[in-house]
């Protein structure tokens, strides 16, 4: 029953990695000597070892967490109604840019102190995925499974062992594979955040890769992305395929056995474990946002109208949206004199530059949503297309499917090294911030377009065929319209993942002595930036500014938090209300 | 049926069960005061129209539901909790698709807190009993629906229950698949070594009903009455052909027809019984199983 990888799909999976080595190599080429990054493998996995430690104690600690939590979300009321608001306030605020106060709190510890800070950020960055997989499985564990327990008085630990757990088991791996994509994401940048500063040391495959593309060493750039790689490669093949597959067992079967489409459709998921964790994806922003209801959520529905008046003019409703945004920037003015205030006379007083930093700070954060938007757009542009391209060319398909998984495995952060120091630098700081943020949030837009495009059901695609509807008819009324709820997850997330990709893509610095692995002492000041939210918050903690660090930080977080409650839960709502099947 | 004459205690005593459910405009009567006996060796059929609450007065006689009003007695105590001496057998079968066929049967066992060679020789037992021999290390998704049911039978009578509670046990299987169980299930009910002492099965098909019980209490559409509890006294194995089988599927037909509002989906069920019993009395094929209809009846 279960399906094996065919040949071809097998070797590409191995050769796919090999090929990006290749290619890197030939663009680093002329500066390098070729084959040079050979020599700097065993230094590259030296650095790699202590990164993956850190993954594997973080994913620990996320796998213990959310079995904890998620089970009392799930099965107590009261709990539930405080536990998952929280949790979709946590899950939605930019946490890579508290990783400076992890720091400020770990850093008394010496050496392990860094280590566990970086450690709790990467745990932030999985558990919160995990925790809503645990709490939906057990929310939707099927009523007459749940009878037949109670029937038959099946509770404590065999209800523990025998029901609960294994219900859980399937999304979670699944949610894992998205965990730990996520987690060398912020692995890599909050070692890149530590390096900021000259007095913190974080040694991982991410200070590597910055160090080296800082000191244009090419090919040690190279070996630290072939290392890399072929250790998230290896996990895929070696780790979570074969998870999937055992997974697999402890899915709740709806079809009966025989029928084609349920022996195939396993097989077909437990190849992709990374579509199929976006799914999981998708799944915990709907829980997110139909589940936990904060009281914002009234205002935006207020400024959006309920779903049941849908024809409001558009004047009007930039109307509300601006009334809204005013109320909002007068508030943020008397927030921060406040905060100012008491900040300067309990703290610290605030200097000069700091304070006209601070006040500058809604341009900063209006030029950063200037370009996540710019970003969204490149994004969209390339994976719409990209996504329908492999939808209806199922033989274009099958190798260009497993080529794009390889290169969105590759955690977006371990690239800008590359991207800024070496190739790109030239096209302007704006464009490759631009391009940086794009590819942090592409992928989500992807997968799930692809998904949403590949879960047309047939048989509208058949009636529209029938009817003679195609062309623009086709796009307007069948395909935008089912496509439609999955680009919103699509969209909700390649946001929330572009906030948090902010906070690198504006800036990143060397620190000023180098000491190259492989070569002799280097100094060097790079520091690359375009001004913004996310680069104010790294420049605060860089320059040691804690008031700025502070006031940026806020403003981000009640900026992301009141464009997720005033924009997209109420769009996200009334997509799924007016284009779901069922 | 066993033949224990004379012997007519009662097991369970319905009295006067009303349940009703929260909706959005205020509260919706589900059932409204019903009634009814069973005694030791009965095999109860419950039937009515789709919605009436069938299923919902077997899980209130379990106790896995409490009613809003009135009381189930079971050897003349009121039933509060979940009773350990009454099993169900679930439309969909309810396995556990993680567990194997015999961690299944032995769901039931475990929480009993019996000791494992207890439970291994149980489990043998009755996975010979009901045909399940060969697939003891199989999961649920392996099997056709008809073996499936097997097993939910298998985990149900393991706990050798005094009353065996069926909820539309047949009806998620193809009409030659259910034909045979239900055979295969009177003859079980049949051998006076195995258990339960008494059966109530919940059914919105008529003609199974009449082949399978002793005693068809029929309900009225929501919120639900007992119209009617009639004695069936036909002499097994029953012909469906028989003029007095024709008679009495009328009888409960019109009914349930004339109880009912509209059309009811009991008369739809009737042509499914019109194979020859002849046809379905063998072994069961696994391989031919359509997918489960489906049911809205609660």
């Amino acid at each position: 029953m279960m399906k094996q990888l065919s040949p071809m799909r097998r070797g590409l999976v191995v050769a796919g990695p090999a090929l990006i080595a290749a290619g890197a190599a030939l663009l680093l080429g002329p500066g390098t000597g070729n084959w040079g990054f050979l020599r700097d493998l065993p230094q590259a996995t030296y650095y790699l070892s202590f990164s993956f430690v850190r993954m594997i104690v973080a994913y620990a600690l996320s796998l213990g967490f959310s079995l904890v939590y998620g089970y009392f979300a799930a099965t107590n009321r009261g709990a539930e109604r405080v536990l998952i608001p929280i949790l979709d306030i946590l899950q939605s605020v930019p946490i890579l840019g508290f990783f400076p106060v992890a720091i400020a709190v770990f850093i008394s510890i010496p050496y392990i102190g860094i280590n566990l800070a970086s450690i709790f950020l990467i745990f932030t960055s999985m558990a919160w995925n995990m925790v809503f997989g645990v709490y939906e499985s057990l929310k939707s564990i099927p009523g007459d499974l749940r009878e037949a327990s109670d029937s038959f008085g099946v509770r404590g630990w065999q209800r523990l062992r025998q029901v609960l757990i294994p219900a859980t088991i399937n999304r979670l791996v699944y949610n894992s594979v998205l965990s730990w994509t996520g987690g060398w994401f912020f692995l890599v940048a909050a070692e890149f955040i530590a390096s900021s500063r000259s007095t913190v040391a974080l040694p991982g495959i991410g200070s590597y890769l910055l160090y080296a593309a800082g000191a244009g060493n090419g090919s040690a750039l190279v070996a630290g992305l072939i290392v890399l790689i072929a250790l998230i490669t290896v996990l895929d093949l070696a780790v979570w395929r074969p998870l999937g597959r055992w997974a697999e067992k402890y899915r709740y079967d709806t079809t009966p056995s025989g029928d084609a489409d349920a022996a195939n459709a396993p097989a077909r998921r437990v190849t992709a474990p990374l579509r199929r964790a976006v799914a999981g994806l998708a799944r915990r922003v709907r829980t997110g946002f139909i589940t936990a209801s904060t009281p914002l959520v009234s205002l935006g529905t207020f400024a959006l109208g309920r779903g049941t008046t849908r024809r409001r003019s558009f004047a009007a409703l930039a109307g509300r949206y601006l009334a809204l945004g005013s109320i909002l920037i007068f508030s943020w003015y008397l927030l921060i004199t406040a905060g100012v205030a008491i900040y300067s006379i309990y703290i610290h007083p605030i200097g000069a530059f700091a304070l006209a930093q601070i006040r500058m700070i809604p341009y900063d954060l209006a030029s950063s949503i200037g370009r996540l938007i710019a970003a969204y757009t490149l994004s969209l542009v390339i994976a719409f297309p990209l996504a329908y391209f492999l939808t209806h060319r199922p033989r274009a398909a099958r190798i260009g499917l497993p080529l794009v998984e390889i290169v969105a495995s590759v955690p977006a952060t371990a690239i800008f090294p590359l991207i800024v120091f070496v190739v790109v630098l030239d096209i302007g700081r704006q464009a490759t911030s631009v391009i940086l943020l794009s590819t942090g949030m592409i992928w989500y837009l992807f997968f799930n377009l692809l998904s949403g495009m590949r879960s047309i059901p047939p048989d509208l695609d058949e009636a529209a065929r029938s009817f003679g509807v195609k062309g623009g008819p086709y796009y307007r009324k069948v395909l935008l319209p089912a496509v439609f709820p999955a680009f919103i997850t699509g969209s909700i997330t390649a946001l929330g993942g572009g906030w948090n990709t902010l906070i690198v893509a504006e800036y990143l610095s060397v620190s000023k002595t180098v000491q190259m692995p492989t070569g002799p002492v280097t100094t060097t000041h790079v520091v690359y930036q375009v001004p913004g939210i996310g680069q104010l918050i790294q420049a605060g903690f860089a320059e040691n500014s804690a008031a700025v660090y502070v006031a940026a930080l806020l403003a981000l977080v009640v900026a992301v938090v009141v464009v997720n409650e005033l924009l997209w839960k109420p769009l996200y709502r009334r997509a799924i209300e007016k284009y779901k099947y069922d | 049926m066993r033949n224990n004459d004379g012997d007519t205690m009662t097991l369970i005593e319905v009295q006067d069960i009303k349940k009703d459910y929260p909706s959005h405009h205020g509260t919706i009567s589900i059932i409204n005061g019903v009634s009814f006996d069973v005694a030791d060796n009965d095999f109860v059929a419950i039937i009515g129209p789709s919605g009436c609450g069938k299923s919902t007065m077997l899980r209130i006689i379990q106790g896995l539901e409490r009613p809003t009003s009135g009381e189930v007695r079971f050897r003349g105590k009121p039933v509060l909790s979940t009773c350990n001496e009454m099993a169900m057998v679930f439309q969909s079968f309810a396995l556990l698709p993680w567990l194997t066929i015999k961690e299944n049967v032995a769901f039931g066992l475990v929480a009993r807190g019996w000791t494992p060679e207890k439970i291994n020789a149980q489990v043998d037992r009755y996975i010979s009993v009901t045909g399940l021999v060969g697939f003891e290390e199989a999961y649920p998704r392996e099997l056709s629906g008809g073996m499936r049911q097997r097993v939910g039978l298998a985990r149900a009578l393991a706990v050798e229950p005094a009353v065996l509670l069926m909820d539309e046990p047949f009806s998620a299987l193809d009409a030659l698949t259910a034909e045979g169980l239900r055979e295969e299930v009177l003859q079980l009910w049949r051998d006076p070594d195995l258990p339960p002492e008494a059966v109530a099965l919940v059914t919105h098909n008529i003609e199974e009903a009449l082949l399978m019980a002793d005693k068809i209490v029929v309900l009225s559409h929501r919120p639900s009455r007992v119209l009617a509890v009639v004695p069936v006294t036909l002499p097994r194995p029953r012909d469906r052909k028989s003029d007095a089988f024709y008679e009495l599927t009328d009888y409960l037909y019109s009914l349930i027809t004339e109880g009912a509002p509209g059309p009811g989906p009991a008369g739809k069920a009737l042509p499914e019984g019109t194979a020859t019993p002849a046809a379905g009395a063998g072994p069961v094929a696994p391989a031919d199983d359509p997918p489960p209809t489906p049911d809205a009846s609660g």
